[in-house]
């Protein structure tokens, strides 16, 4: 029980600090900051649209209010779910804007994430059961290589040749002109087929973090005491892997499944940008690229929340499956 | 036809960088239906080893070399992982040592059982919960238990859990790995008990690893004696004790004394086992025998064979020959400890440290809830100067939480510590802590870990020095040989510059006792110190610390739960449970003539051959 | 474990500790002849594993290129050299950029680029990470509950996403503000690891012995606390060096870093909006990444070798 409460609390206290980080973060570059930011697009020499200036200052505030002050209608426009107006893409609001792009994201990330972990985790495993065999051999050099491979590359590669040069899938976006968006046969063979690229880049390099891990975890777990005794009880050799091998090695992946999620939604911005995928991450990188800082730190806040949503969840099923945190009992 | 014939076992650990470790070398020996054997030996024995290999239970890089293991008539070393799988459990079971985490974490202790039962037999989930909840009360264990998880129970009951277990398909042999070592003596006293009753209920056989002689010796009819990887002696339990032939079971036997006795005498066996990736020559005991004679350092000995058992020993072969010993050098004994009473100068001592009604409570907070533990419960003693005094008790009782509290690193709730009369233990701080020090130093229980692997010798023991009594760089070699001289580490010039792990657990263990006398302390407080370390060794270091007491003047406070090196070392005894003291006067008369009823069940709970022999002898 | 719970335990009858029984031999030191003597065991260990050997050998090729480059590469790296969207020549190895570059000289020079972010942005990553890991396991108490809750909200919170939003705000553009903003962001999973070491070390006895021996708490955390964590920290360093090399690649892949920078992540930025791959030109399109792969590899490797130091039952044998 008081593993659940202390989960919530964490929860909270980190959502709190997420929201009050992304609060401070366009105001780490000291005086105001709203100021700077118009200098800055003035002196990059763009012509300075009032638009833009209405947004900064919308979300920034204005010189003469103090921190305290921005801080506490800040809050109160995260509560009220106000983020102000896209400036990029006037007039459509911030809030908008993400939800019309979050979808797709979901997709994209959503099956590729759950794919890479069973995937990797079940070659982990099997590695490790047949630890330093040839299997564990090529899984070990073929991770250690493909592991450090960056994910834009891959895909940069991936689109080069099989969309330009093979012309097997499309080159960008997310579906064809051609096709109505919609909950019809078409338009989601459609997407499919524009979003296999990116989640074959992203489903590569995915598992093999897991893999890695898991094998190491559970050649660990082989190794212990209960494994042994096992074996001496003469148990199934499926038996052996499953429950006590697999079962036990599976519990620190499990939470670095949700730390993990934090990196590979950097992955796929990457990776939506390469594809012209329209997604969230695409998103972002075109409000960099606009100087759109209210769309920006909206979606910053929004992935944040999201991975640690993501990691609560993941936390709160992980009481289930350990019984050792579940119920009392110290140290295992 | 025997039920386990082990014919010319070998076992060794094969790694790719290092030369092969022999851990086990041409062991033979059997096992008939209903018998209890005991298999003993210390560190380097080779008696785990030994026995995961009769079990086929090795991990890499351990391997069997040769040799074969018959079970009821099948060669289990050529069946294939399948075909013995069938066996395992129902035929063959196993409890291994009571430290290791030998039950899965995830599941509840009814699914384990299932997976035991289920493996070999079709049996209702009805049938098995009824099954269990029998082997449960089998071993004192309430049946509600089975809904629990591992973690959720104390490491005596996960031990009782183990053995219900084991026996969970009636098998005809089970192998107990040092199943209580660890654990409360009282708590190993119940769980021998109960084993030997099951015992002769269920009639299997079992054989018994363990590196304690005194409970092998309770509980086996027939005991085996290991040393570096060979079976060197085996006889029926009352014939050894009587005669051991064999000098390593005469210097392991001279370790074990009864404490109860009016005069005790325990021994030692000086150096250290052989380092078994190097071959040698010879018998493999030669080195450390105090009967050898040259013929030993040349041929390995064969088993000779007499009426109650065999022995691998020239000399003793020699005298199984000639009884009445003609023409033959007399047996020699092991170097005994000698401790001095001291008991006309105590009535006159001063105490150097008073301790007054302390009391300390450790109050744990578990997300909204607190529990609090009486850790330690209005004690009071003295210690006089020149003299030891022993606080006695098993885990829990609060003797480590004294230690910590005379040596300033805790402070008690209430109840003063105080020094010479007038330095107030528990209201040191800063710089008159550090001071205190000087004067009150630590012997740590676990040579392992008291030294840091990344030092010298020498550097460990210039810190002290510097520190305390400022020596400059010029003067430390010179003080540091002397201190390493008097703790018996000579020539000093082998050990200085040597890094811990290049030491055996006794070499380190006086090491940390020289590092303790560096600031030339007045009290030292020893907790649990020789504990750790092989029973053949630990007259030494107990002589050593001895000495100390009677050359230097030193006062000691001797913390540990063995009554025998309390009953050796100490002129005062404290008898602690629950953080009380429960019974104190005294040593001899504490252990002759104990009061307390616990005092009482400590004593009696303590594994004693030799009373056995008394009674067998009546 | 806590001297609480120590006690707890021990009143629900769990056993405290068991007698340690090591198997003769298996803690001798292997000789050491000649040169060998000087060389530092985790190096030793890290040469005797194929795969770090390996590791090594790699690291080696490219810090060489890197120091050297001068000598091999044939033109100046920012400037003009030749016509723009070359494909590969003899004239141009690899092909020239959009703007006239010669490709293969940009390749050879972004290696300096590489090396110098991944071992600063690394060593700034490890140093703050062996800071905080080390007070908050040793210190304990109220101090290691506050520094544990940074560090697991800084692992939750996701890293490019920030280091992203931040490099945008920033004003300064250029190796040092990536540098530092890599520095800054990516220590928490060290921290967590070496704290974890901390509370480990700090039971063994050996530190309570110190104190004994009259050291002050300084001493203690330098002289020995930390020589028994060195192969975790070169293990952390290595691992922080790969990372800040992929992630500073992926910063100027994105744009938010240095635009006119050699590095290899600038120079796929540019290939990608320059339509490389409409012009066919793999060259400029592959050899960065390539290089970006294996020297990423090569710290890997490396860091196989030290996984194998400290979990002994991951080692070849």
């Amino acid at each position: 029980m008081t593993y659940y409460l202390r989960k919530i609390g964490f929860f909270l206290l980190t959502l709190w600090a997420a929201i009050t980080l992304n609060f401070f973060i366009p105001r780490l570059q000291g005086g105001d900051a709203a100021e700077a930011i118009v200098q800055r697009l003035v002196g990059q020499g763009q012509a300075v649209d009032p638009a833009q200036v209405e947004a900064v200052r919308n979300m920034l505030g204005t010189p003469d209010s103090s921190i305290m002050e921005q801080y506490f209608s800040y809050l109160q426009n995260v509560a009220q779910g106000e983020f102000g107006v896209s400036y990029s893409y006037f007039p459509y609001t911030v809030t908008h804007m993400i939800a019309d792009t979050l979808p797709w994201t979901i997709a994209l990330l959503g099956i590729t994430q759950v794919f890479s972990f069973v995937i990797g985790n079940m070659i982990g495993a099997w590695a490790a059961w047949k630890r330093n065999g040839t299997f564990d051999s090529w899984v070990t050099t073929f991770s250690n290589f493909f592991g450090s491979l960056p994910y834009f590359w891959i895909a940069l590669l991936l689109l080069y040749f099989f969309a330009f040069e093979l012309r097997w899938f499309p080159d960008s976006g997310g579906y064809s002109g051609n096709t109505e968006p919609g909950w019809n046969w078409a338009f989601i063979k459609d997407a499919a087929r524009h979003a296999a690229l990116p989640a074959i880049s992203l489903m590569i390099v995915g598992p093999i973090g897991w893999v890695m891990g898991m094998r190491n975890n559970m050649v660990q777990v082989l190794g212990d005491d209960y494994t042994r005794l096992a074996v001496a009880k003469g148990l199934s050799q499926r038996r052996i892997a499953f429950m006590y091998g697999a079962r036990n090695a599976i519990l620190p992946n499990f939470t670095a499944f949700a730390i993990s999620l934090g990196s590979l939604v950097g992955g796929s911005i990457l990776v939506e940008q390469i594809f012209n995928y329209p997604g969230t991450g695409r998103l972002m990188f075109e409000a960099i690229g606009n100087r759109d800082y209210p769309l920006l730190q909206t979606i910053f806040l929004f992935i944040t929340i999201g991975v640690l949503t993501a990691n609560f969840i993941a936390d709160l099923l992980y009481g289930v499956l350990d019984p050792r945190v579940r119920r009392g009992g110290g140290a295992s | 036809m025997a039920l386990l014939d082990v014919r010319n076992l070998s076992v060794s650990y094969l790694t790719k960088k290092r030369p092969p470790v022999r851990a086990v070398h041409d062991a033979t020996f059997s096992i008939e239906p209903g018998e209890i054997v005991g298999l003993v030996g210390e560190s380097g024995s080779g008696k785990s080893t030994l026995g995961n290999a009769v079990l086929r239970l090795l991990q890499p890089p351990g391997a069997i070399t040769g040799g074969e293991v018959w079970f009821d008539g099948t060669d289990i070393t050529r069946l294939s992982e399948d075909q013995l799988r069938r066996m395992r459990w129902r035929d063959l079971s196993t409890v291994f040592q009571s430290s290791m985490n030998s039950l899965n974490p995830v599941i509840t202790i009814e699914e384990q059982f299932k997976d035991a039962i289920r493996a070999h037999q079709r049996m209702s989930d009805r049938q098995i919960r009824d099954r269990t909840a029998e082997l449960l009360e089998m071993v004192d264990i309430d049946p509600s238990f089975m809904r629990f998880y591992p973690h959720e129970l104390s490491g005596g009951m996960k031990q009782r859990v183990n053995l219900a277990m084991a026996l969970a398909l009636r098998p005809k042999f089970v192998l107990l790995d040092e199943p209580t070592t660890g654990l409360d003596v009282i708590v190993q006293r119940s769980i021998l008990t109960r084993l030997r009753g099951i015992q002769q209920d269920h009639g299997f056989a079992v054989l018994l690893i363990s590196h304690d002689l005194g409970t092998v010796m309770e509980v086996s009819d027939r005991v085996m004696v290991m040393y570096a990887g060979e079976i060197v002696e085996e006889q029926d339990t009352q014939a050894m004790l009587a005669a051991p032939q064999h000098p390593y079971t005469r210097g392991l036997l001279g370790s074990y004394a009864d404490p109860k006795q009016t005069e005790v005498e325990i021994s030692y066996i000086a150096g250290r086992p052989p380092d078994l990736s190097k071959p040698h020559q010879g018998c493999i005991f030669a080195p450390r025998c105090v009967d050898r004679i040259d013929l030993c350092l040349e041929e390995a000995p064969g088993y000779t064979m007499f009426e109650s058992g065999r022995v691998a020993c020239h000399v003793a072969s020699m005298w199984l020959q000639k009884p009445n010993g003609e023409g033959l050098p007399p047996r020699r004994a092991f170097a005994s400890a000698v401790f001095d009473e001291r008991h006309e100068a105590r009535a006159a001592a001063a105490p150097v440290l008073q301790v007054e009604h302390i009391t300390r409570t450790y109050t744990r907070r578990r997300g909204f809830s607190t529990s609090t533990v009486d850790a330690v419960v209005d004690v009071s003693f003295s210690l006089e100067r020149g003299q030891v005094t022993a606080l006695v008790g098993q885990s829990g009782s609060g003797k480590s939480t004294i230690a910590r509290m005379v040596t300033g690193v805790e402070r008690p709730d209430a109840g003063s510590i105080t020094m010479d009369g007038t330095i107030r233990v528990d209201q040191l701080r800063g710089k008159a802590l550090k001071d205190y020090r000087s004067r009150v130093q630590y012997v740590f229980q676990d040579p392992f870990s008291a030294l840091n692997p990344a030092h010298t010798i020498r550097d460990i023991l210039s810190r002290p020095l510097k520190n305390y009594r400022g020596l400059g760089r010029g003067q430390l070699g010179p003080e540091i040989e002397r201190m390493l001289e008097r703790v018996g580490l000579s020539p000093a010039s082998q050990f200085i510059d040597k890094l811990p792990h290049q030491l055996s657990g006794g070499q380190r263990q006086r090491v940390v006792v020289a590092r303790a006398l560096a600031p030339n302390p007045e009290i030292i407080v020893a907790d649990e110190p020789i504990s750790m370390l092989d029973v053949s060794i630990r007259a030494e270091i107990l002589q050593l610390l001895d000495e100390l007491v009677k050359g230097s003047g030193i006062s000691m406070l001797y913390i540990t739960h063995d009554l025998l090196s309390a009953r050796l070392l100490a002129d005062k005894i404290l008898v602690l449970h629950h953080g009380r003291v429960v019974e104190h006067g005294d040593a001899s008369e504490v252990i002759t003539n104990p009061q307390h009823e616990y005092t009482q069940e400590l004593l009696n709970a303590i594994p004693n051959p030799f009373a056995m022999e008394a009674a067998a002898a009546d | 474990m806590s001297d609480t719970e120590h006690v707890i335990a021990a009143n629900e009858g769990q056993p405290v500790g068991s007698p340690s029984l090591t198997l003769a031999g298996e803690t001798e030191e292997l000789p050491r002849r000649g040169l060998a003597r000087f060389v530092p065991r985790w190096f030793r260990i890290l040469w005797e594993n194929n795969k770090s050997r390996a590791g090594l050998i790699m690291l080696a090729v490219f810090v060489l290129t890197a120091i050297f480059a001068p000598l091999i590469t044939t033109h100046d790296p920012s400037a003009s050299v030749g016509l723009p969207n070359e494909k590969p020549s003899s004239e141009h190895w690899l092909g020239t950029t959009q703007a006239g570059e010669d490709v293969y000289s940009k390749l050879i020079y972004g290696s300096r680029v590489s090396l110098t972010v991944g071992f600063l942005a690394g060593g700034l990553v490890t140093i703050i990470s062996v800071l905080i890991g080390l007070t908050a396991g040793y210190v304990g108490g109220i101090v290691d509950d506050i520094l544990s809750f940074f560090i697991n909200l800084m692992m939750v919170v996701p890293t490019l996403p920030l280091i992203i939003t931040v490099a945008a705000y920033s004003p300064v553009k250029g190796l040092l503000p990536i540098i530092l903003i890599l520095g800054f962001t990516g220590w928490a999973w060290g921290a967590r690891t070496k704290r974890a070491q901390v509370l480990s070390l700090r039971e063994r006895e050996f530190i309570t012995a110190a104190i004994f021996a009259g050291e002050p708490t300084w001493r203690i955390i330098v002289r020995e606390i930390m020589p028994n964590m060195t192969s975790l920290i070169v293990a952390a360093f290595i691992g922080a060096a790969a990372g800040a090399i992929g992630a500073e690649a992926g910063l100027q892949f994105i744009g938010v870093g240095d635009l006119n920078s050699n590095s290899w992540g600038t120079m796929l930025y540019w290939a990608n909006n320059s339509g490389a791959m409409l012009t066919g030109q793999w060259g400029w399109l592959i050899a960065p990444g390539l290089a970006l792969a294996l020297l990423m590899t090569a710290l890997t490797l490396i860091n196989f070798g030290i996984d194998a130091l400290s979990n002994p039952h991951l080692r070849e044998e």
